[in-house]
């Protein structure tokens, strides 16, 4: 469990004459056990926060906080789910898990090691398929056995860059149910910052939803999202409450979506 | 297609069976002659076994291996026909089976020693590249500003055939052993190494994240990741390696060896012995086969994570 402060962070991509802004000062701060969302066209930056976050890659401008102190390059102490590219497919399963345990909080005795990756497998139903590879799975076990993966690290903050994008409907609704039980039943809850593109998505997960702009990279507008937890997705859904949030937060990024679409014509004509 | 398939079989039978019947039953032409044709009798018996066994084994294969077992007796049976029986080429140039096959019986131990000095030099040259290429490739493959350095070098040196070395390696190494060792060394270094190199550019970006992600130290990059990540273009390097060091070492005995499997072609070809010529031929074969088939077999042990079931 940790804070998570970004300051005035800035990304500037390429170098004499031809750069791209990715972000423009962006602040966030991110308080202790927060689900944070970020939602916004592609290309408005929220893959490159957590990119910062991470620390894969050093803002231009600006600085990542965990816990007030400047992240310097990747840790295990903030776990991190990509889209379907997390899993090392020459490591089974279970060796995926073991591989992460090992290089976390200190070094356990193989066998603690084991116990611990056999569990968090167990955790989302994949005990069975410890020893399978990857490429055996489907999109959605790997995503299971990658969020089993993070959890079992045990690290202070979660980044997940849509995690369940690439997969279809039901699996989607499933994996996020499974992520809400684990976030909530540990006995810390973990700092997430997730990001998506799905509106319902964010809606159901979050305690804020950081709505972005594109070229270059802003955070628009913070919601708050108010709903009790824990959430039922069925009697949420119908709620008028809901419904008001679901259209307000729409509206933002329809109208935001213009305005990229009417820049990007305007770009071609100075351009043409 | 099932009918298909046990008619093929039934054909491929019935052309051992017809080729054992020409070798027993009808004499060889005169100038074809030889004392014995046991062994042509027996690997044809064999031929037989490994076939029906194979099939009752591998029963997933069958349609393969039963292709290349008909176009094996096929094959055996024209050369009995034609070289064997009716001598329509010359028969000096061109042996049949049972001269050629006897030569197998007669020269056993000298092929024996041949095929144990070949393998001896080709696997030293070859694990001495392997622990040092795929090393080298693959830090040179994850730090860009070697790179820049070695793919230039790489680039014009790797064309240069191996054999070009051979009259230096001769002067300054003390046995023809450690010269042709050196020389499949140099041969095969460098596919493997560009296969290394390549094979960490071809892992996924995402996935080095994903482990960047995880804290590891250098040495755990390189061998829990670029190592693994990279393997499949390691083995592509190895193979090339392999056949360029069968041919690196066959050349090499022709030149300057006093054994081996190149030089039992060579020697004989001097003495124009072409029956002992085509067995050596015959021979070599075999054991490229051979290590082929190991060759795959690690492969496919090391790639399995590839595979999808």
């Amino acid at each position: 469990m940790a804070t998570i402060n970004l300051e005035n962070l800035s990304m500037i991509y390429g170098s004499n004459g031809s750069s791209y802004t990715a972000l423009s000062e962006v602040n966030l701060d991110i308080r202790k056990g927060d689900f944070i969302s970020l939602i916004g066209p592609s290309g408005c930056g929220k893959s490159t926060i957590i990119d910062l976050v991470s620390g894969l890659k050093a803002p231009t401008e600006g600085k990542v906080l965990i816990d007030q102190e400047p992240v310097n390059g990747p840790g295990p102490d903030r776990g991190t789910v990509f889209q379907d590219y997390s899993l090392f497919p020459w490591m089974t399963a279970f060796e995926n898990v073991c591989f992460a345990i090992e290089h976390t909080n200190g070094i356990h005795s193989r066998a603690a090691v084991e116990e611990s990756a056999q569990k968090y497998l167990d955790l989302v139903g994949l005990g069975k398929f410890r020893d399978a590879y990857p490429n055996t799975l489907s999109g959605g076990m790997r995503q299971r056995v990658s969020i089993a993966r993070t959890f079992s690290m045990n690290p202070r903050v979660f980044l997940m860059d849509e995690p369940f994008g690439a997969l279809d409907s039901l699996n989607r609704i499933y994996m996020q149910d499974l992520l809400l039980h684990l976030w909530s039943e540990g006995e810390r809850r973990k700092t997430v910052l997730f990001v998506t593109h799905d509106v319902d998505e964010a809606l159901l997960l979050s305690d804020r939803i950081a709505v972005m702009t594109p070229s270059p990279g802003r955070i628009k507008e913070i919601i708050e999202v108010p709903f009790a937890r824990p959430r039922c997705r069925k009697s949420l859904s119908a709620s008028a409450d809901y419904v008001a949030l679901k259209a307000h937060l729409l509206s933002v990024l329809y109208c935001e979506m213009q305005e990229a679409i009417e820049n990007q014509s305007v770009d071609h004509r100075t351009v043409a | 297609m099932k009918t298909g398939l046990i008619t093929e079989q039934c054909l491929v039978v019935a052309l051992l069976a017809a080729t054992l019947i020409l070798a027993v039953v009808v004499p060889d032409a005169p100038a074809q002659a030889v004392s014995n044709n046991g062994i042509f009798i027996g690997i044809l018996l064999v031929l037989a076994i490994l076939f029906l066994t194979e099939l009752y084994l591998q029963p997933k294969t069958a349609q393969a291996v039963t292709d290349i077992f008909l176009l094996l007796s096929g094959l055996l049976l024209l050369w009995e026909v034609i070289f064997g029986k009716l001598t329509l080429l010359d028969p000096f140039l061109f042996p049949g089976p049972a001269k050629v096959f006897a030569v197998f019986g007669a020269d056993w131990e000298i092929m024996a020693k041949g095929v144990g000095n070949s393998l001896f030099i080709l696997t030293s040259g070859y694990l001495i590249a392997i622990v040092i290429a795929i090393p080298a490739g693959l830090y040179i493959g994850w730090r860009k500003r070697l790179f820049a350095v070695a793919y230039p070098v790489a680039k014009a040196v790797s064309p240069i055939p191996p054999t070009v070395y051979l009259p230096y390696a001769i002067v300054l190494l003390p046995t023809f052993s450690a010269s042709s060792i050196f020389l499949i060394f140099i041969g095969s270094f460098w596919p493997i190494f560009v296969g290394a190199v390549y094979g960490v550019f071809s892992i996924d970006q995402r996935l080095i994240n994903s482990a960047r992600t995880l804290g590891l130290s250098e040495h755990q990059m390189v061998r829990r990741i670029l190592l693994p990540g990279a393997m499949p273009s390691i083995f592509s390097g190895a193979m090339i390696s392999l056949i360029m060091s069968f041919i690196t070492i066959t050349v090499a005995e022709m030149i300057a060896a006093t054994s081996g499997l190149g030089w039992y072609i060579e020697y004989h070809h001097q003495f124009a012995n072409y029956d002992k010529v085509i067995a050596g031929m015959i021979l070599i074969a075999l054991v490229v086969i051979v290590i082929m088939f190991l060759f795959d077999r690690i492969q496919e042990h090391c790639l399995r994570w590839q595979h999808a079931q």
